[in-house]
């Protein structure tokens, strides 16, 4: 076989190869218009092959002449195809000079077909044979074609264009591209459009070989196109390994989530889509597969706190970003458990919510342990006024015996003015209505009694201070009186009400109370007295219990105030702790010193009901 | 010689119980007389007049012994009745022992109530016979001398005419002299009778010997 057919042939094979491998890579990736462009002009190079081989083996000038028109539908084709290869692959280029080079092509075939013999030649007159490589092969000769120079030009264009592309790529920084894509096309164009200058003006008298110039453009597009997709098979293995890190990532993320027991909960906004770990779904008594909406979420809410959790993810929602509650979750089962939520709301760009990731952990034991103190200390402050009411025991059934002793006396003496043959009804009225008042101070005193002895819970309400310190100094003055003690009481006029429970507040002042009237049996003086004064200072009402006993001992004042503490032969110790938890849940203050002229005064600060702020300036 | 009615004075700090108790014991037949406070009580009372006291127990400022106390200091210390509302031991105990003629529950029954006032009013009065003799019996020795006091000590150790005179060394027609002067003074007859007034009217605080030394 002849070395020219084994060369032409081989190229053209190549060309079909890798156009055919680039097709198939468009047909993956329908956006890769580089592959397309890519086999349109490995197509066009073999098909110009084909018509370079016949012309060399042509027999008469006519075929010579056919082959070279129908050529030109080839050169068409991989002209404008690199162009859009070094348009889409450099991405650079100016469109008009695209234009220029394809107008022109597009118009050299017209000409082609319409002018002539073909493009080259208006007409053959004759082969002449001529030694090439070691063989016989025809050459043609006869009348250049004017309008051939329509074809040249788009050449000249073409050079520029590539070159105008390859600058701009360049200066983009992509240099290697252009090395090779824009480099590599300049320089086998300006070869291939050269020879067959040369060769159809007459100059030469050698065959057309521009098939090996554009075998080597499309070598090295094919070698760019394959280069790129080892890069690109490279970066997707990479991805695929980095991926499989994330993965390990992500996995040991659960891990310690799950081992922490917290449940995790992520809501995309923008698909209104929810994702839980499995821990979250066991949490709120999901199954695997349930699918989740906002909708079937909330009904797991507790009703009684669904509406403040909605509250607090709208206020996360809406621009706070953070969120952190607790609250009862119910269960399909009937369930209760509390659950404690931490999460964060990202934002895009514009603003809105995109993306709320929360965990979730079950506080449930812990909130139980809470509920289990704060019932324990009821039990305890309970005690406390059960031994407190024993201690004051005699002075209540004084207060008691007084009344019940009123009313006995004025039933005798009624039904001794009865038996009178005339008696003095006016009298017994008066009698009656004396029982009357009597029943009423007895039951008062019973009712005061039962409301100290009761077991609850704190419920604040507006109070008046004057009351309360009132109904104190009513249950305590009989036993200040038979101790000798003076109760002076001073409340300072308009003081606005406190937001407290009026029974633990009294409970805090009978104890103080009595407190200082203990220090001063202790004391023995002259001047026996206990002050109870109330006075507005600020956003705050304060009341101090002062004595004249002999004051706390400096070493003994930092720990008065610790449970089990005591001074008193009989005391528990937990009288001040109690008082102190109590005022602590008023969110107010309880603090002891002593007073310049003896004695010590424990006083107490509560904050005052809000909307009544301005009357205490 | 002008009767006056004895007085029931109430005194407690509790005025719906003072109504009360005044109202049964007026319509039982005492005359009563109320008081807030144990003050106010000993500043009005008829420094004389027959009666007693029903005070209250637990009181503030002065309370129901402190009255007592000083009731006692007074020349006229009307026999005191206790009331209170629940009575404690260490009180009832100081209040007995400070001469109470009772302490009483307020919710007392109305018999040992009234019995008590009756009581209490029947020994003011027995008391009153008491210092009455013996304020007149004061006032009968008050007018012997220096001298026949002296003798009168004697005479009622039971020492003889001549046993006086030695002891005082005085003769012994004086002493006889003396001892006329005191019988006429005192207007008695014998020396046991002499012997009974004096121990009636407390003159002397020792123990009167009414035997002679040495039999």
């Amino acid at each position: 076989m002849s070395l020219i057919t084994i060369i032409w042939s081989v190229s053209a094979a190549a060309c079909l190869t890798l156009a055919g491998i680039n097709l198939l890579v468009w047909f993956q990736n329908r956006k890769a218009w580089a592959n397309l462009f890519f086999f349109v002009l490995g197509t066009g190079t073999a098909a110009w092959a084909f018509c370079e081989l016949r012309m060399m083996r042509a027999r008469t000038p006519a075929e010579f002449a056919t082959v070279l028109k129908w050529g030109h539908v080839a050169v068409w084709l991989l002209i404008l195809s690199l162009v859009g290869f070094v348009r889409v692959y450099l991405k650079a280029g100016r469109p008009w000079l695209a234009w220029m080079v394809c107008g022109l092509r597009t118009l050299a075939l017209v000409v082609n077909f319409l002018v002539g013999q073909n493009l080259n030649y208006r007409e053959i007159t004759r082969l002449r044979p001529v030694l090439f490589l070691g063989e016989t092969v025809q050459i043609a000769e006869g009348v250049p074609n004017l309008w051939m120079l329509v074809g040249q030009l788009s050449f000249v264009f073409l050079i520029f264009f590539i070159a105008d592309a390859s600058i701009t790529a360049w200066r983009r920084g992509d240099r290697h591209r252009v090395l090779a894509v824009g480099g590599g096309a300049m320089f086998f164009i300006i070869f291939g459009a050269s020879q067959s200058l040369l060769v159809f003006w007459g100059v030469a008298r050698v065959p057309l070989i521009s098939t090996l110039s554009f075998m080597g453009l499309v070598a090295v597009m094919g070698y760019e196109l394959s280069s790129d997709m080892i890069h690109a098979s490279e970066l997707g293995r990479k991805l695929r390994v980095s991926e499989a890190g994330l993965h390990d990532v992500e996995e040991r993320m659960r891990l310690a989530v799950e081992a922490a027991g917290f449940g995790v909960l992520i809501r995309d906004f923008a698909r209104n889509k929810f994702w839980a770990s499995d821990k979250w779904r066991d949490l709120f008594g999901f199954s695997d597969t349930e699918r989740l909406e906002l909708d079937v979420i909330l009904q797991r809410i507790h009703p009684e706190d669904r509406e403040r959790v909605g509250l607090m993810a709208e206020r996360a929602r809406s621009g706070y970003g953070n969120y952190d509650m607790e609250f009862r979750a119910v269960l399909p089962s009937g369930e209760v458990r509390w659950i404690g939520a931490r999460g964060r709301v990202e934002f895009d760009g514009t603003g809105k919510p995109a993306f709320a990731r929360s965990v979730a952990y079950d506080i449930t034991r812990k909130r139980e342990a809470e509920d289990e103190a704060a019932r324990l200390r009821r039990h305890i402050a309970h005690v406390d006024r059960v031994s407190m009411m024993g201690q004051l025991a005699s002075a209540l059934a004084h207060e008691i015996n007084q009344p019940l002793g009123a009313i006995l006396r004025n039933a005798e003496a009624a039904e001794l003015f009865l038996q009178d043959k005339a008696p003095d009804l006016e009298e017994v009225g008066a009698i009656l209505a004396d029982i009357r008042k009597d029943d009423q101070r007895a039951g008062n005193v019973i009712d005061r009694m039962r409301g100290l002895l009761k077991r609850r819970d704190l419920e604040r309400r507006p109070v008046d201070v004057g009351e309360i310190v009132g109904e104190v100094a009513a249950l305590i003055h009989s036993d200040a009186a038979a101790r000798h003690i003076n109760l002076n009481l001073t409340v300072a006029d308009n003081l606005p009400p406190v937001f407290g429970d009026p029974v633990h507040l009294q409970q805090v002042l009978l104890n103080l109370i009595i407190n200082g009237m203990d220090a001063i049996a202790e004391a023995d003086l002259e001047d026996r007295h206990v002050s109870v004064a109330a006075v507005c200072n600020g956003q705050i009402v304060e009341i101090a219990v002062s004595d004249s006993g002999p004051g706390v001992p400096a070493d003994k004042l930092a720990h008065i105030f610790d449970p089990f503490f005591t001074t008193k032969p009989n005391g528990m110790g937990m009288g001040l702790a109690i008082s102190r938890t109590i005022i602590e849940a008023h969110d107010g203050r309880l603090w002891a010193e002593n007073r310049n002229e003896g004695g010590a005064s424990f006083r107490f600060a509560l904050p005052i009901v809000e909307k009544d702020a301005s009357k205490c300036a | 010689m002008c009767v006056t009615v004895p007085i029931v004075h109430v005194v407690d700090d509790d005025a719906s119980f003072l109504t009360a108790i005044s109202r049964l014991l007026r319509a039982n037949g005492f005359s009563v007389k109320t008081y807030s406070s144990a003050h106010e009580f000993l500043a009005q009372r008829d420094a004389d007049a027959p009666g007693c006291v029903l005070a209250d127990l637990r009181m503030p400022q002065m309370n129901g012994l402190d009255l007592q106390s000083a009731l006692a200091q007074t020349p006229n210390p009307l026999p005191i009745l206790f009331l209170t509302g629940h009575g404690d031991i260490p009180s009832t105990v100081r209040a007995m022992r400070g001469g109470a003629e009772d302490f009483l529950e307020k919710r007392a029954p109305k018999e040992r109530l009234l019995d008590a006032v009756t009581r209490a009013l029947a020994r003011d009065s027995r008391e009153r016979g008491v210092r009455d003799r013996q304020r007149e019996l004061r006032a009968r020795f008050d007018t012997l001398t220096e001298r026949e006091l002296e003798v009168l000590s004697h005479v009622l150790q039971g020492q003889l005419n001549k046993q006086i005179a030695w002891d005082l060394g005085i003769h012994e027609r004086t002493v006889k002299l003396h001892r006329t002067a005191i019988t006429t003074k005192l207007k008695v007859q014998s020396v046991a009778e002499l012997t009974r007034l004096t121990q009636e009217a407390g003159i002397f605080p020792e123990p009167v010997r009414t035997f002679p030394k040495g039999l």
